[in-house]
């Protein structure tokens, strides 16, 4: 057992810190670091930065263009670009449909997909739940229908974060109503310039359009673009959810996040107060327990031990529950560090160099916001609540 | 960064588990606590195991081994619920007279510790002091070659069962300056000294210890350019959690198992108990709670060799998250056994004390909230 980086590690860490701080434009970090709102333009201009080095596909294997990387340099690069003030990179093209396209998808869908995801130029959006499916997402009924060489969907698929940047989105759709509504399902590639596709903004609480409702009429899909299988795509969602095991805990940003909180906290007076300091420090230990879980999943995936790898496993599905709750409470802490200067909600204040009179601190502006919003994450990417009858059926084995 | 264990601490964990499942089974355990909670029979057990010497130098008899070891040892006897102190009399006594002691302790008691023969246990809890280390009223005073002390320590581990204590004691300074504090060895059977056993809250033995002017043996001075005393205390308090935080993940990963099994032969309105939905949930809280104690139990020990202020933080950590953890799966594990829980004679309940006494000891929760809210910096992590 041996808790530190390997010599050859540091210095690949060194490596990507010095190449994120050179690179990363100063104008997005300040953003990040100040929770103020990103644009389209934002998002897309760091993305083609990692694109032309090869790492916004920081996951992916040499065979296709990545880096080839192991979890434990995967881990530090994320934690890097997270420490440095890099927006979170949005994970549809290169962390969720390229795996799938890369494991399930045709030579020729790998040639023509997976080049415009690495280099940010294309922009892909998720197509899963619906109106009636959430955390039933296998009782889904966007139809697709073949006819000769094209599918015909209609339906409406909802939550679809960013889709009003998107060029393609991945969606799964129902193509067998007989049996089990898992054996029905397959996975689609539609270009979203298609006729009959319609994209409506849904404004969540923080007043922010982040989602929407995207609605297909009648679009005719070549057939080319179904991945793998007929039937067969609940199989590529699963394994779609499984790649993702450790990222999904954020605890990179929650660190992050965590400085933010003790730098307001200081600013704001409110640090001194022991029932608040005590408040944060409960929050610290929640945050290295969560990184030394990470590190447990990192280094049982490299490891060549049975016990290892089972070990990860059990422990994989906690980390969603306990990443999205600490990103909730520090979101409420920040907000309560400000206090009453957490109230005043100026649409405009959220905005990067905004000229107008800030009703106390600048960096209380997006405090309320940053709370509201992030209520998503224990419900989104299934929710908690399914998290734990994932894990109570795994200790349970029943 | 690797969280395997080695092939050699593999065995020794087999070791260590193959015994209590054998030689320590819950009928011999219930003997024991009838009997007062101690037995020098399984602690000359675990001396013919090899593991009273685990901290001791090769050279003295010892297997020289290191924190990770302790860990494997402790989740263990965790598991089996052995009431004897291992933790105190292995672990603290051996790690902290190797590290700290003058060369005749170190050869007068390391080998007797190592061999089993001698129990040396820490003396360090004072009425009044609660968990803080450098409140110290026991006094010391040079007398002659030696010292004598004088004073009264607290819930002393197997207290009139030991042959020895080592005794954090005040040389100078006011009541609660860590500069003026000293450790000593006094022996059991010294004039002036005076044990009152009793049995404690999880079935094992403790102890009431005076001291009128009884003969002791300097181990570390106070003050000094390392910390003297009081940083001697501290390690031997670290040693301490790391050793209960790895205890309780043994303990913990048991009691949770008995659970999972009753909860799924247990049968109420015609099913079995683990198909509630409100069960589950809970089964699955105890498994965080459990897993978060797990990752923590191995920060501790990990972070057992690094210089005394990243550890001491380190360890404070962790004796929090394990309090939170060792409270929350003990509660909750008797709460879904429903009433057979709460009986004595169901094993459910014998973890749940042990596992509250382990948050009592070195130091509760709240404590080490306290520890961690001082400690805080800028940046925090694994790493910070």
């Amino acid at each position: 057992m041996d808790l530190n980086f390997t010599p050859e590690e540091q210095a690949f860490r060194q490596q990507i810190r010095g190449w994120v701080a050179e690179h990363l434009p100063k104008d997005i970090s300040h953003k990040v670091h100040n929770a103020l709102r990103l644009s389209k333009d934002d998002l897309q201009r760091w993305a083609k930065i990692l694109g032309r080095q090869g790492w916004h596909g920081w996951a992916w294997p040499k065979q296709f263009g990545g880096p080839g990387w192991n979890a434990i340099q995967r881990h530090l690069f994320e934690e890097e670009c997270a420490l440095a003030g890099a927006p979170r990179v949005v994970p549809f093209g290169p962390v969720m449909v390229a795996p799938v396209i890369m494991a399930f998808g045709s030579p020729e869908q790998q040639q023509r997909h997976l080049p415009g995801i690495m280099s940010g130029d294309v922009w892909w959006s998720q197509g899963y739940s619906e109106p009636g499916s959430g955390s039933d997402l296998a009782s889904l009924k966007c139809r697709a229908e073949r006819r000769g060489d094209y599918y015909v969907v209609n339906g409406q698929k909802t939550w679809t974060t960013l889709g009003q940047y998107g060029d393609w989105i991945f969606c799964l759709v129902r193509t067998d109503s007989s049996g089990k509504p898992q054996t029905g399902i397959s996975f689609l590639l539609i270009d979203m310039k298609s006729p009959g596709i319609t994209v409506r903004p849904i404004i969540t609480m923080d007043g922010e359009h982040e989602v929407n409702e995207v609605w297909f009429d009648n679009v005719e899909v070549p057939a080319d673009n179904l991945v793998g299988e007929e039937n067969k795509g609940w199989t590529y969602a699963k394994y779609l959810l499984a790649h993702e095991r450790t990222n999904i805990a954020d605890v990179n940003r929650s660190k992050r996040e965590l400085e933010r909180l003790k730098r307001i906290a200081k600013a704001e007076n409110v640090y001194g107060d022991t029932r608040f300091r005590d408040e944060v420090a409960k929050l610290e230990v929640e945050i290295v327990a969560l990184e030394m879980m990470v590190l447990r999943v990192l280094s049982a995936e490299g490891s060549t031990r049975r016990e290892a790898g089972k070990q990860s496993l059990e422990v994989a599905g906690l980390l969603k529950i306990r990443g999205s709750e600490i990103q909730q409470r520090l979101t409420e802490l920040l907000m309560l560090a400000a206090g009453p200067y957490s109230v005043p909600f100026i649409h405009d204040a959220m905005e990067a160099g905004w000229q107008g009179d800030h009703v106390g601190a600048a960096y209380c502006a997006p405090l309320a916001a940053t709370y509201f919003n992030v209520r998503k994450t224990t419900i989104y990417g299934g929710s908690n609540e399914v998290q734990r009858n994932i894990v109570a059926q795994t200790v349970l084995g029943s | 960064m690797d969280f395997d264990f080695s092939d050699d601490q593999e065995m020794l964990r087999d070791s260590v588990r193959k015994w209590v499942a054998k030689g320590y089974d819950a009928e011999r355990r219930k003997r024991i606590v009838q009997a007062g909670g101690f037995s020098r029979e399984a602690w000359r057990e675990l001396a013919d195991l090899g593991l009273t010497g685990l901290f001791v130098p090769e050279a003295h008899g010892g297997m020289g081994f290191g924190p990770t070891d302790a860990m494997v040892v402790m989740e263990e006897l965790g598991r089996g619920l052995v009431l004897e102190p291992y933790a105190q009399g292995a672990l603290i006594a051996g790690g902290v007279l190797s590290a700290c002691a003058p060369q005749p302790a170190i050869d007068g008691w390391l080998g007797r510790i190592a061999g089993g023969d001698a129990l040396v246990v820490l003396a360090h809890q004072e009425r009044g002091a609660r968990y803080r280390l450098a409140q110290v009223e026991t006094s010391a005073k040079a007398a002659g070659h030696g010292w004598t002390l004088s004073g009264a320590k607290s819930v002393v581990p197997a207290g009139d069962q030991a042959d020895a204590f080592i005794v954090p004691a005040r040389v100078s300074g006011a009541v609660d300056d860590p500069a003026g504090i000293a450790l000593f060895l006094v022996e059991r059977r010294a004039a002036g000294v005076k044990t009152r056993g009793y049995g404690s809250a999880d079935g094992a033995r403790a102890a009431e210890l005076s001291l009128a002017e009884a003969p002791a043996t300097l181990l570390v001075p106070a003050g000094g350019p390392g910390g003297g005393g009081h940083a001697a205390l501290e390690l031997a308090v670290d040693i301490g959690i790391a050793a209960l935080c790895a205890e309780a993940v043994g303990a913990m990963e048991q009691l949770v198992a008995v659970t999972v099994e009753y909860m799924n032969t247990r049968k109420q309105f015609g099913v079995a108990i683990a198909s509630f939905q409100a069960l589950r949930h809970r089964i699955a809280d105890v498994k965080m709670q459990l897993e978060l104690a797990r990752s923590m139990s191995y920060f501790a020990t990990l972070k057992m060799n690094e210089p005394a202020a990243v550890r001491r933080r380190a360890l404070a950590q962790a004796k929090y998250q394990l309090g939170v953890s060792m409270r929350f799966v003990g509660q909750q594990c008797i709460q879904l056994h429903g009433g057979i829980g709460v009986t004595d004679e169901y094993i459910a309940g014998h973890y749940f004390k042990r596992l509250t006494v382990m948050e009592l000891s070195f130091g509760d929760t709240l404590h080490q909230l306290g520890e961690v809210s001082d400690r805080m910096q800028d940046t925090a992590g694994v790493f910070a």
